[in-house]
C-alpha cells in the first residue's frame, strides 16, 4: 500500500475508535482553528479542495454549503447520510466503526460552516448495534468534552447532535426520501425543487446540507491543511484529497482501501488488493456501486475520478468497486443487481416500479434458460425507456448496469437465450 | 399481510408493566431528538421500541403509537409496511438474514441460503415449525469486504461466512431461548388478506 493516508492512518492501531487515541493522533486539533475562523473561510478552503460529495453523486461540498448559507431563513441544518446501502459499498461502516471521532470532529465543523445548531445523523436500522452503538460513545464523549452542546470550547457557538435510524429501505440512501423518513414517514423521494439546501426543500422545510460520511470525516483534514494542499493529493483536476474505495469480489484481499482520488482501478487493483484471487483472471469491474455502468477487464486502466467516469458513461459513485473474475457470467450477474433493485422501487413512479419489475422477469427468465435472442434486446429497450423520466436516481441507475452489461457482454446473454 | 380496520383515538397499551417501562423511557430520548412540534417524526424510532419489546408489530401495538404520536392509523401501517426491518407477523426467536446482493451472490451466498434451507427445513419467509428460526433473504448490509455475510437477529454481523461458521452459528442459536414474540390474534383485529 503507498500513498498519503488521511481518513485511515490510525485504523490499524488497538482501539482506533476511542478518544484518546484520536486526539493522541492529533485529533480535534482542527476543531478549534476552525472555530477560530469565520464560518465564511472554512466554506472557501472547501470550495478550494475540490472535495466532492463520496455519497454518490459526487456533487462539490464547499458549493453545496454555500448555497445553504446563501439561504435567509433559519433554522438550518446538516443532516448526515449514514444510510450505506448502495451493494458492493461498505466504507462509512467502517469509519463510523474505526475512527468515529474524526467523522464527528468534520461534522461539528461542517455545522459551524453552515451555521447550523441542530444535526442528525440518519443511519441505516442494521447498524443499530454496532456502527452507531460506537458513534453514539463518540457523541456522548464529545458531549463530555464539551465538543458538543452550549458554547463549543467557549467559541459562543451551540450544537446539538443526535443519532437516528432508519428502518430497512435502500431507498432511503436518496437524500430527499431519508428526509421524509427522518420526519417520520416512508421514504418517498420529493419533487425537486426546491433542493434540500434551499428553503422549502429540506429537513422540515428549512434549507439542509445534507452530507455523506466520509465526505465529513475529511474535513478536519482540509482545515490543517488547507484547501489547496488538500486538492493536491487527488490525481485528476477537481478531485480533491484521497477516496476510501470500498473493493469486494474476487480479489486476494478484499477490504476498504484508502487512495489518491482518481487511482486507476488496475493499480487499485494490484497494489492494494493483491491482485485477483489464485487462479481468476479479471473478466469485469464495477467501478461505483450495483448503480454504475459496468467496465471490461480492457477498461481497468481508466482512473476513478467522478469526472473520468462520467465522461465514459459511467460513475464514481459510492466508491464501490467490485472485481469480477471469469466464473461469473454477467447475465447471471444482472439478474442478481435487478431483483435488488426492483425490491428496492419505492413504487412511486411508474417507469420505475413497473420497468425495474419487468426487467427483473426478463433476466430470470434469461438466465432460467427460458428467454429468447429478443429478450434480450427488450431489456435494452426497456432499460432505455426508464431513463430521465422519474422522481430520483434509482431507474437511471437500474437502467445503467442493464445496459452496459448488455453491450460490453452480449455474448454471456446469447450463451443462455435460444434463436 | 394488510392490517384492516384499525380505529384512530385512544389505544390501549399493548406491554407489560416492565415493557411499558422501557419502551416509555426509549420513547423519551426518541421525541427529545426533535423540535417541540415535530414529535410525530419519532414514529420510526417508536415502531424500532414496540418490536424491541414484542419481536413484532401487533396491530393493537401500532394503534398505540399513532395515539401516542398524533399520527393516523394509515400513516402508521404506511410506514410499517415500506420497511423492510418491520415485522408484520411474528418470527422465529432468531431470525436469519442472508444477504443476497452482488458481492455476496459473487462469494457464494446462494451456497449460504441453500445450506440454511437444508438445516433448517424452511425456506426464505418462513419459520420452523417449533418457532426457533426464521429465515429470510436481505439486501446488501454494506459487509461487502466479508462477502458472504449475514445478519442475526436484526442488528449482529456475521462475516466471510463459511460452511462450519454457518453450522456453528445455528447450532450455538439453537440452544439459545432467543427473543419472545408477542403471540398473534391476541386481542387484535388484524384480518389476512
Amino acid at each position: 500500500m503507498s500513498g498519503p493516508r488521511i481518513l485511515t492512518a490510525a485504523w490499524d492501531e488497538p482501539e482506533s475508535w476511542s478518544l484518546a487515541r484520536y486526539r493522541a493522533s492529533g485529533g480535534y486539533k482542527s476543531l478549534p482553528k476552525a472555530l477560530g475562523m469565520q464560518p465564511q473561510q472554512i466554506v472557501d478552503e472547501v470550495v478550494k479542495a475540490n472535495l466532492r460529495g463520496r455519497g454518490g453523486a459526487g456533487f462539490p461540498t464547499g458549493m453545496k454549503w454555500n448555497f445553504v448559507r446563501k439561504e435567509t431563513s433559519f433554522p438550518k441544518y446538516l443532516v448526515v447520510n449514514a444510510d450505506e446501502g448502495e451493494p458492493g459499498t461498505f466504507k462509512d461502516r467502517e469509519i463510523l466503526l474505526r475512527s468515529p471521532h474524526m467523522f464527528l470532529e468534520g461534522l461539528i465543523i461542517g455545522c459551524y460552516a453552515v451555521e447550523c445548531h441542530l444535526t442528525y445523523v440518519y443511519c441505516r436500522g442494521e447498524f443499530r448495534q454496532s456502527a452507531m452503538q460506537r458513534l453514539q460513545s463518540a457523541v456522548d464523549e464529545a458531549y463530555a468534552e464539551g465538543f458538543l452542546g452550549k458554547n463549543i470550547l467557549g467559541s459562543g457557538f451551540d450544537l446539538e447532535a443526535h443519532c437516528v435510524f432508519g428502518a430497512g429501505a435502500y431507498i432511503c440512501g436518496e437524500e430527499t426520501a431519508m428526509l421524509e423518513s427522518l420526519e417520520g414517514r416512508k421514504g418517498y423521494p420529493r419533487l425537486k425543487p426546491p433542493f434540500p439546501a434551499n428553503a422549502g426543500g429540506g429537513l422540515f422545510k428549512q434549507p439542509t446540507a445534507v452530507n455523506n460520511v466520509e465526505t465529513l470525516a475529511n474535513i478536519p483534514a482540509i482545515v490543517e491543511m488547507g484547501g489547496e494542499a488538500f486538492d493536491k493529493i487527488g490525481l485528476v483536476p477537481k478531485n480533491g484529497g484521497t477516496r476510501l474505495y470500498a473493493v469486494s469480489g474476487h480479489v486476494k484481499k478484499p477490504g476498504v482501501y484508502e487512495a489518491p482520488m482518481g487511482i486507476s482501478f488496475r493499480k487499485l487493483l494490484d497494489d492494494y488488493c493483491g491482485g485477483m484471487r489464485a487462479g481468476s483472471t479479471l473478466k469485469a469491474i464495477i467501478p461505483g456501486g450495483a448503480s454504475s455502468a459496468i467496465l471490461t477487464a480492457e477498461e481497468a486502466d481508466w482512473a476513478s475520478d467522478f469526472d473520468t467516469l462520467k465522461a465514459k458513461k459511467t460513475m464514481a459513485g459510492s466508491g464501490a468497486v467490485v472485481y469480477f473474475d471469469q466464473s461469473v457470467n454477467m447475465a447471471q450477474a444482472l439478474a442478481n443487481i435487478m431483483r435488488f433493485f426492483a425490491h428496492e422501487s419505492c413504487g412511486q413512479c411508474t417507469p420505475c416500479r413497473e420497468g425495474t419489475a419487468w426487467l427483473s422477469r426478463l433476466l430470470d427468465k434469461i438466465v432460467a434458460g427460458k428467454g429468447e435472442k429478443q429478450d434480450v434486446d427488450n431489456v435494452h429497450q426497456i432499460a432505455r425507456q426508464m431513463e430521465m423520466k422519474t422522481i430520483c436516481a434509482l431507474a437511471d441507475g437500474a437502467a445503467m448496469p442493464a445496459k452496459s452489461y448488455i453491450d460490453k457482454f452480449r455474448a454471456d446473454f446469447d450463451a443462455l437465450v435460444r434463436g | 399481510m394488510i392490517p384492516l380496520a384499525t380505529k384512530a383515538g385512544p389505544a390501549p397499551s399493548p406491554f407489560s408493566p416492565e415493557q411499558q417501562k422501557r419502551f416509555d423511557a426509549g420513547l423519551e430520548k426518541a421525541v427529545a431528538k426533535y423540535p417541540r412540534e415535530r414529535r410525530k417524526a419519532a414514529l420510526i424510532a417508536a415502531l424500532h421500541l414496540v418490536q424491541d419489546e414484542l419481536g413484532w408489530l401487533p396491530e393493537p401495538a401500532m394503534a398505540y403509537v399513532g395515539d401516542l404520536l398524533e399520527v393516523p392509523p394509515v400513516r402508521v401501517r404506511e410506514v410499517a409496511t415500506f420497511y423492510t426491518m418491520y415485522r408484520l407477523r411474528p418470527v422465529g426467536r432468531h431470525h436469519i438474514g442472508v444477504c443476497n446482493s452482488i458481492s455476496c451472490w459473487a462469494m457464494g451466498s446462494t451456497s449460504v441460503l441453500r445450506r440454511c434451507e437444508e438445516k433448517l427445513g424452511i425456506r426464505p419467509g418462513e419459520t420452523t415449525r417449533d418457532g426457533q428460526f426464521s429465515l429470510e433473504e436481505v439486501a446488501c448490509l454494506a459487509a461487502c469486504g466479508g462477502a458472504p455475510a449475514l445478519l442475526v437477529n436484526n442488528f449482529t454481523y456475521l462475516e466471510k461466512v463459511t460452511a462450519e461458521s454457518l453450522d456453528q452459528l445455528l447450532a450455538d442459536l439453537g440452544s439459545q431461548p432467543g427473543k419472545q414474540m408477542a403471540p398473534a390474534g391476541a386481542g387484535s383485529t388484524e384480518t389476512e388478506r
